[in-house]
């Protein structure tokens, strides 16, 4: 199973971009479940054309609650979890998300879905350690960032590195790369890769400007399933393959370091 | 239901017992420094070392793995544990400190160390119990099978109290015992015109070695008195974890020593919550004029006026007196039976001694 983790600043395009990487591999042939890590609870809205009740709200509503009420199908049969979290400027969303994830163990989610690849879009900066809570613990393994030529963007992807590098040493997730989310900024090319140079990484995609993906979202669809003739939907495509390719297919279930000293382990 | 608001047990407590269950040499709370202070105090009259990673406001702003990992080297250099225990709390979990990760970071050489994932907000403090025997079982501290039975009777255990216990009502405020000079009365009056009494202990764990006095006492007031006695205490040494075991055979070879025999033993100590209704089967083919009851009394299903009920909760007593019941209060008895390798006299045993002496 592939586990991928996708970060990056506030409306820079992660949900979006997520969510057509999604729906590529799983038009491909794939099971793709999409979880989304952000309290606003929008990541996989393109992928159902509708909000869906999310894990936080089920476990605090619903007592007698199965993944059914919390896992649920969108194009191409993507499974769309939305971690949700409490009202802005209540509670602790980063906690929220941590009691999200061991829910979703507790009902052996993976068991039940086997899903080849496993999509975490993220809340744009590691504020706290609830939302580094998908590169730790053997969540993610594997990490891009979603990022623009614009400075705040490439400010936030560079955090998002500092906080990968930090786990790494406990043997969690890794930095792939940079996806580039073209703005129209001024050298936007050299800009990213200078950035990424310095941050020790690379630009492994580069996502063109088209108002195709801006279509597309006002009728709530992606890319991929929403104009699948399109240039863009081409180049969702191809990155969905290199973001596959690149990678590690690593056993386990929802966390891949589980383990391996009792009689339950393989 | 409405809400149970009177304080209850702390599943972080729960989770620093069980890891003394099973014998780990020193635990980790990784939390404030005053984080369950009165319970840890008692557990190093158990031997066991409990220190605190004393986490500060700074941890919890800035993560507070840096001082786990200054804990753990100091735990591993001061008592060189073959086994160590780290245990979350609600601050360490809410921020998302990855203990298992720290511990992974220091160099323990052959030190067993294991994370529990345990905070004071789950559910029921039993919770807390369960993590640790999953997480003992995992890190090959106790066998599978053990953390599963174990498990059971701590699902069972929670079970009972939300049945007869302390969790029937959203509130009790704790009772102060009536004194025992009454019930013990009674147990002489009983015995004197040749009645048939019977002493039923359902003790959890350690609590047995205060709670198993009463044994001695009846028994001798028996001798003294005339009439019949059964005895009957959760006492089988081959029941539970090893060091639960232990409590058994120190128990029953002290009452040998004072030349008292059970009549029957029925069950472990941390079997309290599932064997009520065999005891009951038990003591109803004796039929006795009165029984009195110790420890986990609501875990015997027919309690009745001619039951006399000893606890250590004052809450429970509460529970009990509201009832009707006759009962009497031994408060504290925890902390004095914390280390305990003998019987520790019981105020209700005592005071029969002197009534009787």
């Amino acid at each position: 199973m592939r586990r991928i983790a996708v970060y990056g600043k506030g409306g820079i395009g992660k949900s979006t971009t997520s969510s057509n990487i999604s729906d590529a591999l799983a038009e491909s042939g794939l099971c793709v479940m999409q979880i989304g890590c952000d309290p606003k609870a929008d990541s996989t809205g393109l992928l159902t054309g509708r909000p869906i009740p999310t894990v936080l709200d089920t476990m605090r509503d619903n007592s007698d609650r199965t993944l059914e009420d919390m896992v649920h199908e969108g194009s191409n049969g993507v499974l769309c979890v939305e971690c949700g979290g409490p009202r802005p400027g209540t509670g602790c969303a980063g906690r929220g998300i941590i009691a999200a994830f061991q829910e979703l163990d507790r009902l052996e989610a993976i068991d039940v879905y086997r899903p080849d690849v496993i999509i975490y879009d993220v809340l744009g900066d590691v504020v706290c350690g609830g939302f580094a809570m998908p590169i730790r613990n053997g969540y993610a393994r594997d990490v891009f960032v979603v990022t623009s030529g614009e400075r705040m963007s490439l400010y936030a992807a560079n955090n998002i590195a500092t906080a990968v590098k930090d786990f790494r040493r406990d043997g969690y997730a890794r930095l792939d790369g940079l996806i580039q989310n073209s703005r129209g900024v001024e050298d936007e090319d050299s800009l990213i890769d200078e950035a990424a140079r310095r941050m020790g990484s690379e630009v492994v995609f580069r996502l063109p400007r088209s108002a195709t993906v801006q279509e597309c979202e006002k009728m709530n669809r992606t890319v991929v399933s929403g104009a699948p003739d399109s240039v863009m939907a081409s180049s969702y495509r191809e990155l969905a393959k290199l973001v596959y390719d690149r990678s590690e297919n690593i056993s386990g279930g929802l966390r891949f370091d589980d383990c391996t000293g009792c009689d339950d382990c393989e | 239901m409405s809400n149970v608001f009177h304080p209850r047990p702390n599943p972080i407590v729960a989770a620093m017992y069980t890891a003394r269950d099973m014998d780990v040499d020193v635990i980790v709370m990784h939390g404030p420094a005053g984080c369950s202070f009165m319970a840890s105090r008692p557990l190093e009259n158990a031997g066991v070392h409990v220190v605190t990673s004393s986490m500060k406001d700074s941890d919890l702003i800035f993560g507070g793995a840096p001082s786990l990992e200054r804990t753990l080297k100091d735990a591993k250099e001061r008592f060189s544990p073959r086994t160590m225990a780290v245990i979350g709390t609600c601050a360490s979990t809410i921020i998302g400190d990855d203990i298992k990760a720290v511990i992974g970071r220091v160099d323990l050489g052959d030190t067993r160390c294991f994370a529990i994932d345990c905070h004071g907000c789950l559910e029921n403090n039993t919770e807390g119990a369960i993590r640790a025997l999953k997480a003992g079982a995992q890190a090959g501290i106790i066998p599978k099978e053990e953390a599963d039975r174990q498990t059971a009777l701590l699902k069972a255990a929670t079970a009972l109290e939300r049945k007869r216990g302390m969790t029937v009502r959203p509130y009790l405020s704790p009772a102060e015992s009536p004194t025992k000079l009454a019930v013990c009365r009674r147990i002489g009056d009983i015995l004197s015109s040749g009645g048939k009494v019977a002493v039923v202990m359902i003790a959890k764990k350690e609590l047995a070695y205060r709670f198993a006095d009463m044994f001695e006492a009846v028994d001798s007031a028996r001798r003294e008195l005339g009439g019949s006695t059964f005895l009957v205490g959760n006492l089988d040494p081959d029941k539970g974890l090893p060091r639960i075991r232990g409590y058994c055979r120190d128990i029953i070879t002290d009452l040998e020593a004072k030349g008292v025999t059970l009549d029957r033993v029925i069950g472990g100590l941390d079997e309290y919550a599932v064997i009520g209704d065999e005891i009951h089967d038990a003591v109803r083919g004796y039929g006795p004029d009165l029984t009195v009851l110790l420890g986990i009394c609501h875990s015997y299903p027919e309690l009745d006026e001619d039951c006399i009920l000893v606890t250590d909760q004052p809450r429970e007593l509460k529970n009990y007196l509201d009832q009707g019941l006759t009962a009497v209060g031994e408060a504290g008895s925890h902390s004095m039976v914390m280390g305990a390798t003998s019987i520790v006299t019981l105020e209700t045993a005592q005071t029969l001694r002197e009534l009787i002496g």
